[in-house]
């Protein structure tokens, strides 16, 4: 298709958008918004340096090794994320297998896990001395290095994807899989010619926010990377180690990058397919079962990981209630009493947390609706600018904040307002893709049919997208939600004294080897969050509406 | 009927930032006054020092003071209450590690929120002081410390020294290391023996401001080409270099390793958690002076410059030296309990200008001819 001819048909369709005053005024409305918090910040970071600064970024073997190690591994952490989301996802909403409420927790867990906290877990377990690797198994397992790595980001990004493909194969009705096994198709046809390509979309959107979670990562790296140079972690060393903030704008934007290409190869692998199973005439059936050793078989390996997941934060848990974690581990109530003064900050987490979901998941909805069931001629562009906060690593988003916002006419620095903003801008890619994942498998029949009678954009959305993306909707906002209440990178450079929030606090005992009340700390936080999401679960329950956890 | 339509979806755009709107308003009060009057006094101080007076004599009345920090998070809470008994000053406070501060000062540069920058190596001050982010200020008190401490252009005071030191894992030590007719390393050179290969631990110069300053230790000691031996030789025991100085420390504390490199004040903080860990102090140790400068345009600059006279004063220095285990830079302030005197901690001659110097081309070296041979 040439140039001219896209260029041409969007005009067209811009055009037809004086008919529609309303999705031209939200479609600027949300342009403008996402430009000024997202691109504008960039812009700030990325005009730092020079551009013999930039010239450098090639000359510097550590750089270019650094981008190396970064892309490969993406590429592996996110094939094993992806792949053990799908396979939790599988589990949990195809299998009648017990332990569901198990898998469901644990696949959120990680997500809660501030950085830095979990990875000393990781070593006390399987280091070189490890409880689990030295002691029980007697193995000398080096963990430092790519292979640790990838383990531990494997665990700690799945939940990602998990979220995602989940809202998807739940929304999958089995009445094509019974059609093609009634036809004679083996069950192993039934899965790859009928059920996986109708997960496709999912898969894909769980893989993109698992890759760019695993890309930007600066935690694990820090303390289980080894000798192994990383773009993030490089970034933010020149900030942290040696503040330069020249070289460190010119490390993040190369990590924009293959942030940006990430993206790319994702549209392009989901492609033009559509692949529909909401089209109005509903029937829900059980779904077929597949041979019990298969059955089984997934449990096991799903049991598996849970175990493993449950072991670290185990570890975790138990280090917040020792006098010194990892050496004299006999109980004290001493960390949670450090806690117990610190109210104040766990409330300012909840509090933004929920504010700032809250707004990315309503915005990511309208621009994901837009982005997939209207043809507006700036698509394109809706779509880059919402998943584009994913690809800025969240030190950056930080510090542009701050850059960009500290003058009149938007002079926000110290406030709460400039922390909600930030947390909401960084969560837009989250929401956005549960969102679209959603709707990609929503018919246009289903809104054309309340088109042609008479519905106007909005009311079609209101009345009938919206009660199909609930799902998608509430996945979305509960993974912001978690993420934000966890976030240190983006709030870092953004805290005034009264808006101080828990991670802050974590990172200064990390920093002061006071990692027994950083565990403490986390251990509450993260049992904040959950009590957080169970009771607006069961207050959504009395309105109707089903919030999976 | 188009109006309603309107406003539906206004409202839900609407909701979005008027809820976080809310959550801006809700608690902003207390913290929107400083900015109000560092809006207003941030015109006022750029025609210089004829406006400073001006400043100072609103200010005088101010009883606020806000620092940014790069202490610990105790200590900075000890000196907050220590600080109000005496002067009646309330502290308000934010408390980064050194790199993170110092990007945060600059990146609010055109509208600076704190009074002082306190905490964290000089060398982190020597660029924000060439940004501007500094108002020169160099305390009276500084007549009674050694002018190495000084900043030659003004910016900064040195107030606290920091020394590079070993954390020794003193169970695995003794139990591993010590039957194999090891003793405790003493200096530098000690650490050389292979029988320390993959149990000793430090940080990489390209990441880790001490990292740096320990290769540029090891030059210094033996000048170009033997400190590059020596790192070339100490490479072969080093099991991998951490991204951050301090990051050593909980894995040697914990036992993963048994020697590792840092500094003496952050292996203090981890002692005093129970770890089984001793610390050494090699001879010929490098040293960082921990800084404090007045921010221009802060909102109460004379309770900034009170503040920065009152950290060089002998109190202040035992005060530190009590709760963070520093070396103050007064001669009349005694050693960190059970760190040895300064005069007797031999310390090696670091030249700073030279070490900013060869910066660049030290780490290029260390990464093509140490860090490329590794994974």
């Amino acid at each position: 298709m040439a140039g001219g001819t896209t260029l041409r048909e969007s005009i067209k369709e811009m055009k037809r958008l004086k008919n529609e005053p309303l999705l031209l005024v939200a479609i600027v409305l949300i342009i403008l918004l996402v430009g000024y918090f997202t691109i504008w910040p960039v812009i700030k970071v990325i005009s730092v340096p020079q551009a013999s600064d930039y010239a450098q970024l090639f000359a510097k073997r550590r750089w270019i090794s650094a981008l190396k190690n970064s892309l490969f591994m993406t590429v592996v952490s996110t094939l094993s994320c992806t792949a053990i989301a799908f396979l939790f996802a599988y589990v949990v909403s195809r299998l009648n297998v017990p332990c569901k409420g198990l898998f469901r927790f644990v696949a959120l867990l990680p997500i809660v896990s501030p950085p830095f906290i979990v990875a000393l877990s990781y070593i006390l377990l399987f280091g070189i001395q490890g409880i689990i690797t030295k002691g029980l198994l007697g193995l000398h397992v080096d963990i430092y290095g790519k292979f640790g790595l990838w383990i531990v980001q494997t665990v700690t990004f799945f939940p990602y994807a998990y979220s995602v493909i989940l809202g998807v194969i739940q929304k999958i009705s089995p009445n094509l899989e019974y059609a093609a096994y009634n036809m004679g198709a083996t069950r192993w046809q039934v899965f790859r010619d009928v059920f996986w390509p109708l997960c496709r979309p999912g898969v894909a959107g769980g893989a993109l926010i698992a890759a760019v979670n695993v890309l930007c990562d600066f935690g694990n790296p820090m303390m289980i990377g080894g000798d192994l140079a990383l773009l993030p972690t490089e970034a933010y060393m020149q900030i942290s180690g040696w503040y330069d903030m020249n070289t460190a704008a010119v490390l993040a934007s190369a990590l924009l990058v293959p942030a940006l290409a990430i993206f790319v190869i994702n549209r392009f692998w989901v492609g033009k397919r559509s692949y529909v199973t909401i089209t109005g005439k509903e029937i829900s059936l059980t779904p077929l079962k597949p041979p019990a050793w298969v059955k089984w078989g997934l449990f096991s390996l799903t049991m598996l990981v849970s175990l493993f997941v449950l072991l670290v934060y185990g570890s975790l848990a138990l280090g917040a209630f020792t006098k010194a974690w990892g050496y004299d581990w006999s109980l004290t109530l001493n960390n949670m009493r450090y806690v117990l003064n610190k109210g104040g900050q766990i409330w300012n987490s909840i509090r933004f947390g929920l504010l700032a979901s809250l707004g990315a998941s309503l915005l990511a909805m309208v621009l994901a609706y837009i982005v997939q069931k209207k043809q507006v001629g700036v698509n394109r562009l809706l779509d880059f600018l919402a998943i584009l906060p994913g690809a800025i690593p969240g030190i950056f988003l930080g510090i542009g904040f701050v850059m960009a916002f500290n003058e009149p006419p938007m002079e926000l620095t110290g406030t709460a307002a400039i922390m909600v903003l930030a947390l909401l801008f960084w969560n837009i890619p989250t929401c956005y893709s549960a969102c679209t994942a959603g709707l990609q498998q929503i018919g246009a029949s289903v809104e054309d049919a309340a088109l042609n009678l008479g519905a106007s954009s909005f009311v079609s959305f209101r009345d009938v997208i919206l009660p199909l993306l609930k799902g998608p909707f509430m996945s979305g906002f509960v993974l912001s939600f978690l993420r934000s209440v966890t976030c240190l990178s983006v709030v870092i450079f953004l805290y005034a004294p009264n808006t101080i929030v828990g991670t802050i606090s974590i990172m200064g005992l990390v920093e002061t080897g006071q990692w027994g009340s950083a565990a403490a700390f986390t251990v509450t936080l993260i049992s904040i969050a959950f009590t957080v999401l169970k009771v607006s679960q069961v207050v959504l329950r009395r309105q109707g509406i089903r919030l999976e956890l | 009927m188009c109006i309603k339509r309107i406003l539906a979806i206004l409202m839900t755009i609407v909701l979005v930032f008027g809820l976080t709107a809310c959550g801006g308003g809700s608690t902003n009060p207390a913290s929107s006054a400083p900015a109000s009057s560092a809006s207003q006094s941030a015109p006022s101080t750029s025609p210089a020092s004829s406006a400073s007076s001006q400043a100072s004599s609103r200010s005088s009345k101010s009883n606020k003071l806000v620092v940014y920090t790069a202490l610990n998070e105790d200590d900075i809470v000890t000196i907050q209450k220590e600080y109000k008994e005496l002067t009646g000053i309330e502290i308000e406070y934010i408390r980064l590690g050194g790199g993170d501060l110092a990007a945060r000062v600059q990146a609010e540069m055109a509208n600076p929120k704190a009074d002082v920058m306190v905490g964290g190596s000089v060398d982190l001050y020597d660029p924000l002081g060439a940004a501007g982010a500094f108002e020169k200020y160099t305390s009276p008190n500084t007549k009674d410390i050694d002018p190495m401490f000084v900043d030659p252009n003004g910016y900064w005071n040195g107030w606290y020294m920091g020394v590079l030191g070993l954390v020794i894992n003193t169970e695995r030590f003794d139990k591993e290391l010590a039957p194999k007719g090891l003793e405790r390393p003493k200096t530098w050179d000690d650490l050389l023996d292979e029988r320390y290969k993959d149990v000793f631990v430090t940080s990489n110069p390209a990441t880790a401001g001490g990292g740096y300053i320990f290769c540029a230790n090891q030059i210094f000691r033996l000048g170009e080409e033997g400190g590059k031996e020596y790192l070339k030789n100490l490479d072969k025991v080093v099991h991998h270099y951490y991204k951050g100085a301090g990051d050593c420390i909980s894995p040697v504390a914990t036992g993963e390793f048994i020697v590792g490199m840092s500094w003496v004040h952050d292996i203090f903080k981890t002692q005093k958690q129970g770890y089984p860990i001793e610390i050494v102090i090699p001879e010929k140790t490098a040293f960082e002076i921990g800084g404090a400068a007045l921010v221009k345009g802060g909102p109460n600059p004379e309770n900034g410059k009170a503040f920065i006279d009152w950290l060089l004063t002998k109190e202040a220095g035992e005060l530190n030296r009590d709760i963070a285990n520093r070396y103050s830079v007064r001669k009349d302030v005694a050693a960190p309990q059970g760190l040895p005197a300064i005069e007797e901690v031999d310390l090696v001659d670091y030249d700073r200008a030279k070490a900013g110097d060869m910066k660049t081309t030290v780490v290029e070296w260390f990464e093509k001819e140490i860090t490329a041979n590794r994974g």
